[in-house]
C-alpha cells in the first residue's frame, strides 16, 4: 500500500503537469483566435522581441556549433571509412547525421539553454512582482500578451535556426571534404540533395512545431508557478531545462518512429 | 456591483482571515476596508480583482462570477477594473508611458484617444518628464503614482486601492488624496480601498468594513 502511495504521488503529479500543458496550449490558442485587429500590434511588437532574443541573438552560437559539427563529422566519418569509397556517402551521412537529427535536436538544445531559461525566469519575476496580475486586472489578455508572443516568437525563431543550423553543418563538411577529398561543391550538394526526400523536410517541420511548443509551455509553465519568493526561480529554471530536455528527446524519437521505422 | 458570499479566506500558514463573509458593494459605492497588518485586506483586495483564489465561498464582481471560476479573466472586456498596488504592479520591460497605454490598446482605443488619455494622466500626477523611463528608473513614489496615473488613463468602473499612503510624503499625499477624493465624488465610480487606520480617509468614506487579526484555525482549513 505505501509503495503504491509512493508511486501514486509522482504519476499523479506528472499528469497534472500533462493536464497543465494541456489547458496552457488549448487556452493559448482559444485566446489567439479572439485576438481583436487593434490588439495585434502589441503582441506583434512582443514576438518580435522574442524573435530577436531567440533567434537573431542566437544566430552567431549556432553558426559556430554547427559549422563545427558539420566539419566534425566528415572528419571522423572519413577517419573510420578510409580506403572504402568514403567520399561517395557524403550525402548520405550529412543528411542522416545531420538534417535529420542533430540539426533540430542540438538547435532545440541551444534554445532550451538560452531561451526557455530566459523565459522561465521572466514570467518568474514577473509574477513575483504582481506584473502578471497587474497585466490581468487592467484588462490585457495574459495569454494573448505574454504566452502567445513567446510561442510565436519561439517557432519563428527555432525554424530559422535549424535552417540556418543545416546550412552551417554542410558548409563546415563541405570544407572538410573539399580538404580532404578535394570534393567540388557541385559534387557535394548533388551528393547531399539525392538522400535528401520531401519526407525530410516534413519530419523536420513537424519536429520545429512541437519542440517549439515543448520548450514554450514548459518554460511557462514552470516561470508562472512561481509564487512566494525569488529562490524559486533557479528551482524553475531548472526544472524547465529538465522537462523541456526530456519533452525534446521524446518528441525527437517518436517523430523517427513515425517517419523513418 | 460586489457580491461577496459565505467568503473564507485563509493566509500561507493555514489561519483564517476571514469566515463565511457575506458584503455587498454597489455600484457607485465607496468602502474603506480596515484591520490590523495580517488581517486580510489586500488579499481581500486581490480576491476581489480576480488574481487570488478565496478558501470558499462565492465572488461575484459586476455580474460575472469571480470564483468560482476563472478569476480576472471573467473580467476581461466586460468591466475596467483600476488596481493601484502596494508596491510594483508596473511592467518593468515598458516605459511608464507604454505602462498606462497597454490596457488602452487591449480596449480597443484609437491611438489619438491612446496619447490623449496616457499624457493627461502623466501630467496630472506630475510624471510628464519621466514618463520614458522604465520603472526601475523611478523611484517608489514615483512608481506609485504611475500606478494612479495608469487608473486615471484607463478611466475604469471599479477601482481597488492598496495602502494608497504608505510611504508618501507630505506633497505626494496630497497628491493622491486629491485624486482619491475625485473619485470619491464620482458616482459613476465603485471605489474599495484598503488601509491599515481609516486615516484621512475617515470622513472622506463613510462605509467602512474592518477586518480583525487572523484567528487560528481549529479546523482544517
Amino acid at each position: 500500500m505505501t509503495f503504491l502511495a509512493r508511486l501514486g504521488a509522482p504519476v499523479r503529479g506528472f499528469l497534472e503537469f500533462l493536464g497543465d500543458q494541456g489547458h496552457l496550449v488549448l487556452s493559448t490558442l482559444r485566446h489567439a483566435l479572439l485576438l481583436r485587429l487593434d490588439q495585434v500590434a502589441a503582441v506583434l511588437g512582443q514576438t518580435r522581441l522574442q524573435i530577436r532574443f531567440t533567434g537573431l541573438d542566437a544566430f552567431l552560437l549556432v553558426g559556430g556549433t554547427a559549422l563545427l559539427l558539420g566539419a566534425v563529422t566528415l572528419i571522423q566519418a572519413f577517419s573510420q571509412l578510409s580506403g572504402l569509397g568514403a567520399e561517395n556517402y557524403i550525402g548520405v551521412l550529412m543528411v542522416l547525421i545531420i538534417l535529420r537529427e542533430l540539426g533540430p535536436l542540438l538547435t532545440a538544445v541551444l534554445v532550451i539553454g538560452r531561451s526557455s531559461t530566459a523565459i522561465a525566469a521572466e514570467l518568474g519575476t514577473m509574477q513575483l512582482n504582481g506584473e502578471v496580475d497587474a497585466l490581468v486586472l487592467h484588462g490585457v489578455n495574459p495569454y494573448q500578451y505574454l504566452l502567445l508572443p513567446r510561442w510565436l516568437g519561439v517557432l519563428v525563431a527555432l525554424f530559422a535556426l535549424v535552417v540556418f543550423f543545416d546550412a552551417a553543418a554542410l558548409g563546415g563538411g563541405f570544407l572538410v571534404a573539399k580538404l580532404k577529398y578535394s570534393v567540388t561543391f557541385g559534387f557535394y550538394m548533388d551528393s547531399v540533395r539525392q538522400t535528401l526526400s520531401n519526407r525530410d523536410f516534413v519530419a523536420t517541420l513537424l519536429k520545429v512545431v512541437l519542440f517549439a511548443g515543448a520548450i514554450t509551455f514548459h518554460a511557462c509553465h514552470f516561470g508562472l508557478r512561481i509564487r512566494r519568493s525569488q529562490t524559486e526561480i533557479p528551482q524553475a529554471v531548472t526544472k524547465t531545462v529538465v522537462s523541456a530536455l526530456v519533452a525534446v528527446f521524446l518528441i525527437d524519437g517518436l517523430v523517427a518512429a513515425l517517419f523513418y521505422f | 456591483m460586489i457580491e461577496l458570499r459565505e467568503l473564507s479566506l485563509t493566509d500561507p500558514e493555514g489561519r483564517w482571515l476571514l469566515r463565511d463573509l457575506d458584503w455587498s458593494v454597489l455600484k457607485g459605492g465607496k468602502w474603506l476596508l480596515t484591520g490590523p497588518s495580517g488581517a486580510g485586506k489586500s488579499r481581500l483586495l486581490r480576491v476581489l480583482g480576480g488574481v487570488e483564489q478565496p478558501r470558499r465561498g462565492t465572488v461575484t464582481v459586476g455580474g460575472q462570477r469571480l470564483w468560482p471560476g476563472e478569476g480576472a479573466m471573467a473580467l476581461l472586456g466586460r468591466l475596467r477594473v483600476g488596481f493601484a498596488f502596494a508596491s510594483g504592479g508596473l511592467l518593468s520591460n515598458l516605459s511608464l508611458r507604454e505602462n498606462l497605454a497597454l490596457p488602452l490598446r487591449f480596449l480597443g482605443l484609437p491611438p489619438a484617444q491612446i496619447q490623449t488619455r496616457v499624457e493627461a494622466a502623466l501630467e496630472q500626477v506630475g510624471l510628464g518628464s519621466v514618463a520614458a523611463l522604465r520603472p526601475h528608473a523611478l523611484s517608489g513614489a514615483a512608481r506609485r503614482h504611475g500606478n494612479l496615473a495608469r487608473i486615471l488613463a484607463l478611466q475604469p468602473e471599479l477601482i481597488l486601492l492598496d495602502d494608497p499612503l504608505e510611504g508618501l510624503d507630505s506633497a505626494d499625499r496630497a497628491l493622491t488624496l486629491a485624486l482619491i477624493q475625485a473619485w470619491v465624488a464620482d458616482p459613476g465610480i465603485t471605489l474599495v480601498l484598503a488601509q491599515e487606520e481609516p486615516g484621512p480617509f475617515a470622513e472622506m468614506i463613510p462605509e467602512h468594513l474592518h477586518l480583525n487579526a487572523p484567528i487560528p484555525s481549529l479546523e482544517t482549513p
